[in-house]
């Protein structure tokens, strides 16, 4: 029972473990995304661009909408309440993100009012906030707090959890300073994207503000390279587990051989030959191991498909999905386990004669 | 005469430990004949246990022959001499030796998993071996839930079973007391005599030889008359 329990245990971080670096490194994409490109300053994210690229950008072959994209990053009455919010060009922004449903009428109203904002449908539930509902974001990144008044809710997509505003309303609070962090861009088709990410960045090379274009797959994955070498730290971690793993269900297997050694020796004594005693203690090791393995595996595809993943990891993690090859990965873990920790203590046990089997623990 | 069941010729077992070498048989000859009832008597490390457990084919001689029913033991691979064990030879230990999660059933049933009888038909071999035995009302206890006795009846159950040629018992009433060894070994009298089984029994008890039709006295390895003849 205790190493079932340790191999689950190890398999469900191990579980874990492979869903947060798919999680992190593979960021969820969806058709949509893959006509999205993201224009941001060359030298850093942090730097912000001059509001007058859109125009420009507008009318380059190659662009179907355009909007600017500003991290506003306000707190909701305290920091902990997390979630994104950004200024966008209301009119464009269900342009740009296609794949996101919101009530037309709703849409219609956040874009006649400066003040109005829309939200996912997440972060509504998380603060059962209903349409209507006035909140204010205190500014963080900005020296400016936006007062809104929430006239839509956002569905679908890849992330539910956003507040997006006026941009319009944002350069009125920051005095018409003409800043935008990003402009996101949907392409007219799939072909377009790479010559249009060159004339993007040739436009504005050798001025104040260069930009780097780069698709939202990209762009996204730059924020992980912010962890340094994730995969290689998962990776060595999952390693660890997977060779503490045999060392101990090796371990007990070799014991609890040891402690069979008479009953082996009489099964050897009754005609049970090598090849079937061997078959024995396999199936045993492997039945104990892949027991462990999938209570620590479907364990951990259970924990995390019914637990709000967001909320715990205050939005770090938008969801947490164990797939199935994920999954698979490792059952094949814990059925070579199985087969690996039994080899040793098996053949060793088996070449002891029944003589010296029955004399064993004597 | 009929061809005596075990045939030994000039058997000789050395074991080797580094460079120790511990001479267990030397030079023994002997022949068992069908339906016998033989005790194999001798003080600790006679060597009676080591000729037992070559006749029973679960050791080699180092020299010499030992036949079997007609099988030279000693010539067959470890794969062929575990199916021999299974159709020839019944063991019944001092230790009893039953497997202690299966029940008394399931421990009688276990070399029967290797010949090629349906469920029923071993179900059937079973139930007959632990009425011969006397615990047909007590197939599905566990051994914890026996005597002593009762455990050694199973483990004699567990060695008829599969209608051996031979039925080997290694100091069957060792871990008894005397009203269940006088059992025990009253059982096999009656396997030899009623059943014809030929039954080869190793002890130092003087009492329980008795229970046999000849016996064989073995010392530092020999046979004591060199004959195997009963004193």
């Amino acid at each position: 029972m205790l190493t079932v329990l340790s191999v689950a245990l190890s398999l469900f971080l191990f579980t874990t473990l492979q869903t947060a670096l798919r999680e992190l490194t593979q960021p969820a994409t969806s058709e949509a995304s893959a006509l999205r490109l993201v224009v941001r300053h060359k030298v850093s994210l942090a730097n912000v661009l001059p509001e007058k690229y859109q125009s420009r950008i507008e009318r380059m072959p190659g662009v179907m909408y355009c909007t600017p994209f500003t991290w506003f990053g306000g707190v909701y009455k305290d920091p902990q309440n997390f979630f994104p919010n950004f200024a966008v060009e209301a009119n464009k922004l269900f342009k740009v993100f296609t794949e996101s449903d919101i009530d037309p009428k709703q849409l219609d109203d956040f874009i006649k009012e400066k003040t109005a904002c829309v939200v996912g449908i997440k972060t509504m539930q998380r603060f059962g906030w209903k349409l209507g509902d006035k909140i204010t974001l205190l500014g963080e990144l900005w020296p400016v707090d936006v007062e809104l008044t929430i006239r839509g809710i956002y569905y679908g997509g890849i992330d539910e959890t956003n507040l997006f505003f006026h941009h319009d309303y944002f350069d009125e609070l920051m005095g018409k300073k003409g800043l935008v962090g990003t402009f996101w861009i949907r392409a007219t088709s799939a072909e377009a994207i790479p010559g249009l990410i060159s004339r993007i960045d040739r436009a504005f090379a050798n001025t104040d503000a260069e930009t780097k274009t780069e698709t939202e797959r990209a762009f996204q994955l730059s924020f992980v390279s912010m962890f340094g070498n994730i995969k290689t730290l998962i990776g060595s971690i999952s390693t660890v587990i997977v060779f503490t793993m045999i060392l101990v269900t090796a371990s007990t297997m070799s014991m609890a051989i040891r402690e069979r050694a008479r009953e082996i020796a009489v099964l050897k004594a009754v005609g049970f030959d090598g090849a079937q005693l061997f078959g024995l203690i396999l199936a045993e090791s492997f039945g104990l191991a892949m027991a462990g393995g999938a209570l620590g595996c479907f364990g951990a595809w259970a924990l995390f498909s019914n637990v709000d993943i967001y909320t715990l990891s205050r939005g770090f993690f938008i969801k947490f999905e164990v797939t199935p090859h994920i999954l698979t990965s490792g059952l094949m873990i814990a059925a070579g386990l199985g087969i690996v920790s039994c080899l040793v203590p098996a053949y060793a046990n088996l070449k002891t004669t029944v003589v010296d089997g029955l004399k064993e623990l004597d | 005469m009929s061809q005596p069941i075990v045939q030994i010729r000039d058997l000789t077992k050395i074991y080797s430990h580094g460079e120790i070498e511990v001479v267990a048989l030397n030079h023994v000859t002997l022949d068992i004949q069908v339906a016998e009832f033989v005790a194999l008597m001798g003080p600790s490390g006679s060597g009676k246990s080591t000729l037992l457990h070559i006749i029973a084919g679960i050791d080699r001689p180092t020299d010499g022959a030992c036949v079997v029913h007609g099988t030279d033991v000693g010539s067959l691979g470890e794969t062929e001499l575990a199916g021999w064990r299974n159709h020839h030879v019944g063991f019944v230990f001092q230790t009893f030796n039953l497997i202690p999660v299966l029940t008394a059933f399931e421990n009688v049933e276990l070399p029967l998993l290797l010949t090629s009888l349906s469920a029923s038909e071993r179900r059937a071999h079973v139930e007959a071996a632990l009425e011969l035995v006397g615990l047909g009302d007590r197939m599905r206890h566990l051994p914890r839930q026996l005597s002593g006795g009762q455990e050694q009846r199973v483990a004699i159950a567990r060695a008829l079973v599969t209608d051996p040629t031979l039925l080997v018992a290694d100091e069957p009433t060792g871990n008894l007391d005397a009203h269940s060894a006088a059992e025990v070994l009253a059982l096999l009298q009656t396997l030899n005599r009623q059943a014809g089984k030929t039954v080869i029994l190793v002890t130092h008890d003087p009492k329980a030889a008795a229970y046999a039709g000849r016996t064989v006295h073995l010392e530092k390895g020999e046979l004591l008359n060199g004959n195997g003849q009963k004193p």
